[in-house]
């Protein structure tokens, strides 16, 4: 099944929730400059998988997105962050859950996908294979920003869930071979289950979904896609997305197909994305918003 | 046709000396349960107490004789699936407690979570006052010796691990047209720490929805995680295929695409069910108003009178 596309597609998202005023810029050009990287990446060659992951690792690294940096905290001050990538060529992924102190779990994902058998490895095990791969350990404090802090204390006499969905991040790619591959990182709820968080499959679509990790587990969220594979790109994320408002609540996702075609879309308040194609450099925050401007290089 | 119970105690091929008991183990935890669905019982109730009734069966290598992880100990998975509300609940690489599935339960029923893990699950355990059983008590002779033969460097575990059953599952829809469903695994011999499969995944080792029917699927884990098998078997029954179709075809599916194989059980809300696997194997029992169904070996399906204790 070779697709040879004449340009490479990226889309990435810093999760879909009620971006406060204050953060909508630097959430915006966030999006912006790590799509445009992921795409230079692709146009110099690089595979959709590369650049769903050095797209996911940026997002990761930049404390805006609670992704990584600036993760929540659970109910014993420390990180946990879960992470999943998937190859649609092959079907292959690998998935970390609960893995504390690793400053970018989508690369550690990706070891999982690459050198072992399994798709997913969580908690001590994890934090394991981290050690036998070479990656290293960061202390707590790095990944905690002092507004997560702050937060955590402020929000220390209500029940577990400190936060609401607002630190994913996650990317969708297709390269010039027509590969496609998706990528989503989180610091908080579990959103990282395979057909839930993240699906890629060549035959269709990659997806990234973001919001309430629970609601897009119950629909497993990125597979519902899967039924829509007769129907336009935007069209079948509205529809899914609508499935599951109609089931448990609102979200948001990305997704790109094989032949290019791509979409970004939330039924939450905002979701800040940004999507290049052809040198065009695309973004919104509000809903149908798409802005669009040259790519800067 | 309500209401209706599906179990199957893994895909394996069963030492021949263990057929007549892996077979009988089957039948008496659909026999045990069904006369409660019969009562009003609930699909979710009926799918956690066959799971029980299969983990504590020693005929299955799950709970006692389960398989051990690389470093000799038992981790395991489960989920619960309630298809009214799409609640669920899920613990992985969970150790030391004698029935993941009902913790599982506990997830779904105590907090707004899907899914606990490790020591996270572990913790959240002793909040709700699950006793902590000694790893000790989980391991047999058979699953040391297997675990240390698995140690080899050219040893295939995947494949030798297809000789042994190490899941267990359930799939019911009540009297009031309710559905649910279960699985319960040790995992996989000589895993990775921390490994986790598709039982714990949504979609993947377990789904249901009161508006299509339930799945409870066991085979290669990680086969079942890249195609998500439960929900791909929902899918096509969405689209109008029957229980066995939509059974077959993603089982065909996932061996064309990615080779694993497996087996599941499916219900769907008018009380049509199915059990179909690509593996040579799968020990299963149903239960339908005064029948009871049983098989083993491809193709094979066994009917009587579900009175009947022999």
């Amino acid at each position: 099944l070779l697709t040879f596309l004449s340009s490479p597609v990226i889309v990435v998202h810093c999760s879909a929730w009620a971006i406060p005023d204050d953060m909508a810029k630097a959430s915006v050009d966030g999006v912006k400059s790590t799509a445009t990287a992921g795409f230079l990446a692709m146009k110099r060659g690089g595979s959709a998988l590369d650049a769903v992951e050095l797209s996911v690792r940026a997002l990761e690294d930049n404390p805006t997105f609670d992704a990584d940096h600036g993760a929540v905290l659970n109910t014993n001050g420390e990180v946990e962050l879960d992470s999943i990538i998937m190859d649609g060529r092959t079907l292959a992924a690998g998935a970390v859950s609960s893995v504390k102190t690793i400053s970018n779990p989508v690369s550690l994902a990706r070891a999982v996908m690459e050198k072992t058998d399994h798709i997913m490895l969580t908690d001590r095990g994890a934090n394991m294979f981290a050690e036998s791969v070479g990656i290293p350990a960061v202390p707590t404090n790095t990944l905690v920003t002092e507004c997560e802090r702050t937060e955590r204390e402020k929000a220390k006499n209500y029940a577990v869930e400190v936060k609401e969905g607002h630190d994913t991040v996650g990317a969708v790619a297709v390269d010039c071979s027509g590969n496609v591959a998706c990528a989503t990182s989180t610091g908080g709820i579990r959103n990282k289950m395979v057909g839930s968080g993240g699906y890629a499959d060549n035959l269709s679509w990659a997806v990234s979904c973001t919001c309430h990790g629970e609601s897009i587990l119950k629909v497993t969220l990125a597979r519902l896609f899967h039924v829509e594979q007769g129907k336009r790109a935007p069209e079948a994320v509205e529809v899914s997305l609508r499935y599951m408002g109609d089931r448990v609540r609102g979200g948001g996702a990305i997704l790109v197909s094989r032949t290019g075609e791509w979409a970004a879309k939330f039924t939450t308040e905002r979701m800040a994305w940004a999507a290049v194609e052809r040198e065009v450099l695309w973004y919104g925050l509000n809903p149908k918003e798409e802005f669009k401007e040259t790519l800067r290089q | 046709m309500l209401p209706v119970l599906v179990v199957h105690g893994g895909v394996g091929i069963i030492p021949k000396e263990r057929v007549q008991l892996s077979c009988a183990g089957v039948q008496a935890a659909v026999r045990g349960v069904y006369s409660k669905l019969q009562g009003q019982g609930s699909a979710m109730d009926a799918v956690v107490e066959a799971v029980t009734l299969l983990w504590n069966d020693p005929h299955f290598s799950a709970g006692l004789g389960s398989v051990l992880n690389a470093m000799g100990e038992v981790e395991m998975d489960a989920i619960v699936m309630d298809g009214r509300y799409l609640a669920s609940g899920a613990v992985s690489a969970v150790r030391k407690v004698a029935n993941p599935v009902q913790l599982a339960r506990l997830v779904m029923d105590k907090t707004s979570h899907l899914c606990l893990t490790g020591e996270g699950a572990s913790q959240f355990a002793r909040s709700m006052g699950v006793p902590e059983v000694p790893e000790e008590s989980l391991i047999t002779e058979y699953a040391r010796m297997r675990w240390k033969k698995n140690l080899a460097a050219d040893a295939n575990p995947v494949e030798c691990q297809m000789g042994k059953m190490g899941t267990v599952g359930a799939v019911a829809v009540d009297a009031e047209g309710n559905i649910a469903c279960a699985t319960s695994t040790g995992g996989l011999l000589n895993k990775m720490e921390g490994r986790v499969g598709d039982t714990a995944c949504i979609g993947c080792g377990g789904y249901a929805d009161n508006r299509v029917g339930a799945v409870s699927p066991t085979g290669e884990g990680e086969a079942i995680m890249k195609v998500t098998l439960a929900r791909l078997i929902l899918f096509h029954m969405e689209q109008g295929r029957s229980v066995e179709a939509a059974a077959d075809e993603a089982l065909a599916y996932m061996k064309d695409r990615v080779g694993g194989l497996g087996g599941v059980v499916v219900v769907d809300p008018q009380g049509e069910w199915s059990v179909r696997f690509s593996s040579l194997q799968m020990a299963w029992a149903a239960a339908q108003q005064q029948t009871l169904h049983y098989g083993l070996y491809t193709g094979e399906h066994f009917t009587k009178n579900i009175d009947n204790p022999y």
